[in-house]
């Protein structure tokens, strides 16, 4: 391990330069922002008017970092063509595709496969969840009982097979509250009159859920000559539906989804934000990624129906 | 909202209950009858839904991708049948998963669905994503419909007696007709029409809005709301211009028409001052 890193107590995650090993989970300056007696906040005026109407105080400003080495060729990953023509990819998504003409040439594709990229998946989770827990770390280290309006940033740093994720948001208490069971802070990506409307209308939230889906598209002949128009002296006259690219997208959707309903333990996904990346790698090929995030919340009483809104026409 | 001696809603202790509600995260959460639900809509939407008796399920999506075969965005005359084709046939793909994974999860609907349609040379890309709902406990099987309309607006088709009944599209991709040698030279240094551009626009603007309208009246609605169109030469074939749009059916279920009678109110709201740089600039 480097000397610019050290080692959080009992744990394994390395911490960035100027961290304290044991006195805490925080870098020592954000220790020293966080007990210099004024509160910081990332809400706008209108949001930091409304959490103080519902007895919730604004304490500190809290985020965490981490940037994550993303490993496309490393172990483990099947990327080289032929490798595994036909795995099985135990408890992940899988699905093949077989040539319909028999041998053409040796640079026909006679097979296709779309495979979940887990080990991308495993690393954008550690990637969000090491800067989700630094920024509990700091709020806890505040003495938060929430935060609110969390906002998350996922960008790659230049082309170097980095990314950095960083997430934001306001660590807040709630006056004459009760602290949060376990210590850790409740999450919402809400903060506000939005959240006021969340707890009238009976629920409470948890904590942020997010996931990433990764679905390699190895294209098989069919869909190199869909999407690509024809090949090898081959060329399509009518329109036909791409099945294994839309597979994959269909695919990458249900996985997110998945991966998020494991994190919602029964409660409800609010105010979910679901985005499809697509990068084209030739021929054909490609990766679709699908990012899924929102808020766990949960009902804590019954919530009784609102009577129809009235509506109004403004005159200004 | 509980109503006051007066009839007017009771003011809600909104302190005590956050601090109510926070307390209720030590013990598990009140069952519902939707565990698991998982939403897209804003607070203020699903609360407009619960409002009219919808109950959110499912995030639900559906996606078709259609070739379009080599060789149709170069030059010719007229429509580009295929285009066109792969468009219809995309976006009815989509909207077909979309409905078949609203009624896997047990919907009468999908509100609030996002439209991302990509057109490529070789391909057309629609994304279909959005919320499937049901009226509160009801177990009704059917084909839902689908509608791209938000929360709010369906809360209001509700309250005045109209329903959706799907999304209907129509898309026209035309060629942009050359003009001869001797056409181009006479035009070079006036100021004139380019009627060759004019028809196209016109032509591929009324193929979609004509296909559009035939799928209405196949659902049996009686009309389109919120239409969305696209438009223009396309960014890879500077020569080929297309049209799309896209909204939702709506049909009055009820007897007549309810007005909802909106109020008209003032706000008296003083107008945000904010500080004009540009004013240090004595301009």
């Amino acid at each position: 391990m480097p000397d610019s890193e050290v080692t959080r107590g009992g744990g394994d995650r390395p911490l960035p330069a100027g961290a304290e090993p044991d006195g805490g989970a925080v870098p020592e300056a954000a220790d020293r922002r966080l007990h210099s007696g004024s509160f910081s906040s990332g809400l706008s005026v209108p949001d930091f008017a409304a959490c103080l109407q519902m007895g919730i105080e604004p304490v500190a400003l809290v985020q965490g970092f981490c940037v994550m080495r993303w490993a496309w060729y490393g172990a483990g990953s099947p990327y080289l063509r032929g490798v595994t023509p036909y795995s099985t990819g135990a408890g992940t998504y899988v699905s093949n595709y077989r040539c319909p003409h028999g041998f053409v040439s040796t640079d026909h594709r006679t097979w296709g496969q779309n495979y979940e990229q887990t080990w991308v998946e495993e690393a954008w989770s550690e990637g969000f969840g090491s800067a989700y827990q630094r920024m509990l770390d700091e709020a806890t280290e505040a003495g938060a009982h929430g935060i609110v309006g969390v906002a998350d940033t996922t960008r790659h740093l230049g082309d170097l097979g980095v990314t950095e994720f960083h997430i934001t948001g306001t660590a807040v208490v709630v006056r004459d509250g009760d602290p949060p069971p376990g210590g850790a802070p409740w999450t919402t990506y809400l903060a506000g009159q939005r959240l006021a409307k969340l707890f009238e209308a009976g629920f409470v939230p948890v904590s942020v859920a997010a996931a990433l889906s990764s679905v390699r598209v190895w294209a098989y002949c069919m869909t190199e000559y869909l999407m690509e128009g024809g090949a090898l002296g081959w060329k399509a006259s009518t329109v036909q539906e791409a099945a294994q690219v839309v597979d994959a997208h269909m695919a990458s959707y249900q996985i997110a989804r998945e991966h998020v309903r494991s994190q919602l333990g029964g409660d409800l996904l609010h105010g979910a934000r679901m985005g499809v990346q697509q990068r084209n790698l030739g021929e054909g090929d490609e990766v679709v990624e699908c990012r899924l995030v929102g808020t766990r919340v949960r009902r804590f009483r019954d919530g009784a129906r609102l009577a129809p809104p009235l509506p109004t026409v403004r005159l200004s | 909202m509980t109503p006051g001696p007066s009839g007017e809603p009771a003011p809600v202790d909104l302190r005590a209950e956050v601090r109510r509600a926070t307390a209720a995260l030590a013990r598990p959460g009140t069952p519902g009858r939707v565990a698991g639900a998982t939403s897209d809509l804003s607070v203020d939407e699903a609360l407009l839904l619960h409002a009219v008796g919808w109950e959110v399920l499912d995030l639900v999506c559906g996606v078709s991708v259609y070739s379009v075969p080599l060789g149709v965005w170069s030059w010719g005359q007229g429509e580009i049948t295929a285009a066109s084709a792969a468009h219809r046939a995309a976006f009815q793909g989509a909207a077909a998963r979309l409905a078949a994974e609203a009624a896997r999860a047990g919907g009468q609907g999908v509100v609030g669905v996002r439209v991302g349609v990509e057109v490529r040379p070789h391909s057309i890309h629609v994304e279909l994503v959005g919320t499937a709902a049901r009226p509160a406990g009801s177990s009704r099987a059917g084909r839902p419909f689908v509608s791209d309309l938000s929360g709010r607006d369906f809360a209001l088709l509700v309250q005045a007696g109209w329903m959706p009944l799907g999304l209907a599209f129509g898309a026209g991709f035309v060629y942009a007709p050359r003009r001869s040698a001797a056409t181009a030279l006479t035009q070079k240094a006036r100021n004139v029409e380019l009627t060759n551009l004019t028809d196209a626009m016109y032509s591929a603007r009324e193929s979609a809005m004509a296909r559009m309208q035939e799928a209405a009246l196949d659902m049996g609605g009686h009309g389109v709301v919120a239409v969305t169109v696209t438009e223009g030469p396309m960014g890879f074939a500077r020569h080929a211009v297309g049209f799309s749009a896209w909204g939702t059916v709506v049909r009055l279920e009820a007897p007549s028409h309810r007005s909802l009678a909106p109020q008209v109110v003032v706000p008296l709201d003083d107008p945000v001052v904010t500080f004009e740089a540009q004013a240090l600039r004595g301009s």
